[in-house]
């Protein structure tokens, strides 16, 4: 490891609290580890202090109601989601998403809050999230507010989240429960890999079109809702409109491009007409 | 330095660790278990997995003091008694190793995934050890040896070669 730091585990949210406020930006959350623990050893950021949520008891906590949805505790990780049979039953799109995520080894560590704070342009859930309207809940020593996920994301790898401040769930809202959606991920080689540009499309209360992409600009990004009646090559208008991809070591801004058109009417084919 | 008290292969240890050491250089370097090998540091090669409360992770994104409390299984546990396990011989039968450095996390892998599913079918074995990487003698023999491991371990005696 490039740097050494000081390791603490609070248990519960009120220690968790005192800790940010006490070291603010110098410290650091850890739930899964799988991309802080890469970007440390390699020496691209440096903490003075780990904060490791994982023996907090309620940001474990999966939980579904009628009421209030589907609420994902920030330690919370991508297999516990995707072996949980509610969460497969009533979002499906979700659970499709993070099944692309990386390897089952990766995927026992790394969390759903985890992929969406690091806010990394190509975050598997984000585009199933986005889809399904889910909201973040922000919490620190002040308070606690809930905000839009899409108006969570600022830019690659940022995020509105103020050094006191950390994320205790995802909540995917019971509207979306039962939506019909599916995901699609290029990728340069079948087995684990980021996406080069990924689409996930879903219906909405049976009369609404979702569509959400990742890896196309700074953020993934959510077009407006669509009527159930719109035509595809309108969506997909919409979306080259609105995305902004890249030329980068993984692929063309041309492929990108392309392949949104592609997926989106694969989408299309598969859920609507 | 922080003291924490888990346990490596069935063996109860506390030992002082510094905060900022991996399980893999700890498991290597403090408890002299060098089975499990340092690929890529970057969770993408796989050489390094473990089972860490039975469930396979890459020891090279999980710090030391995380495992206070818990419970490692690594390549060197899953032989019992000086015996192989089905599994390890199967790889052995199959030659599904060459230089060898990845078949530790790949046996890890394919342990987790035999326990989970007895039957696993092509596309499993494979989705299985998507996270574990071998650069020489290529996949199918390692697919092969699993396949096989998967028959031999079967209730029934139903052998096949």
């Amino acid at each position: 490891m490039q740097f050494g730091f000081t390791y603490h585990r609070p248990a519960s949210v009120i220690e968790l609290c005192e800790l940010l406020n006490r070291y603010g930006a110098k410290c650091k959350i850890l739930a899964g580890g799988t991309d802080l623990i890469v970007d440390i050893r390699a020496g691209l950021k440096k903490y003075d202090y780990i904060v490791d949520i994982k023996n907090i008891p309620e940001l474990n906590e999966l939980s579904f109601s009628k009421q209030k949805g589907l609420s994902i505790g920030a330690a919370v990780t991508c297999s516990q989601l995707i072996e949980d049979s509610t969460a497969q039953k009533k979002y499906h799109l979700l659970c499709e998403c993070a099944e692309t995520i990386a390897s089952y080894p990766l995927r026992n560590r790394a969390t759903i809050v985890g992929n969406i704070v690091n806010a990394s342009p190509c975050a598997d859930t984000a585009p199933g999230l986005l889809c399904l309207d889910a909201q973040v809940l922000i919490k620190s020593s002040s308070g606690e507010k809930t905000i839009a996920l899409k108006d969570f994301f600022e830019g690659v790898k940022k995020v509105k989240l103020a050094p006191n401040e950390f994320v205790s769930k995802i909540i995917v809202p019971p509207a979306s429960a039962e939506a019909k959606g599916a995901y699609m991920k290029l990728k340069r080689i079948k087995g684990h890999d980021l996406s080069l540009v990924s689409v996930a499309m879903a219906v909405i209360k049976k009369n609404i079109i979702r569509v959400a992409i990742a890896s196309a600009a700074p953020t993934p990004v959510i077009l407006p809702d669509f009527s159930k009646n719109t035509k595809v090559d309108e969506i997909i208008n919409v979306a080259l409109k609105t995305v902004k991809p890249i030329d980068d070591i993984r692929s063309s801004k041309d492929y990108r491009l392309h392949m949104i058109g592609v997926y989106i009417k694969r989408l299309y084919e598969q859920l609507i007409k | 330095m922080k003291t924490i008290t888990f346990t490596v292969n069935g063996q109860k240890y506390t030992r002082e660790v510094e905060e900022h050491k991996t399980l893999l250089r700890f498991l290597r370097e403090d408890i002299s278990l060098t089975g499990t090998k340092e690929g890529c540091g970057a969770g993408e090669c796989g050489a390094c997995t473990v089972l860490l409360n039975s469930k396979p992770v890459n020891a090279c994104l999980v710090l030391a003091v995380e495992i206070d409390g818990k419970e490692v299984i690594t390549i060197e546990g899953i032989a019992q008694d000086g015996k192989l396990s089905p599994l390890q011989e199967a790889f052995e039968r199959h030659h599904a190793i060459q230089c060898g450095f990845c078949t530790p996390g790949m046996i890890i892998s394919a342990h987790s995934l035999l326990q989970r599913n007895p039957n696993p079918k092509r596309e499993d074995i494979q989705e299985a050890i998507e996270g574990n990487f071998c650069r020489c003698t290529g996949y199918l023999q390692i697919i092969e040896a699993i396949e096989d491991a998967a028959e031999q371990l079967k209730p029934k005696k139903s052998k096949k070669r």
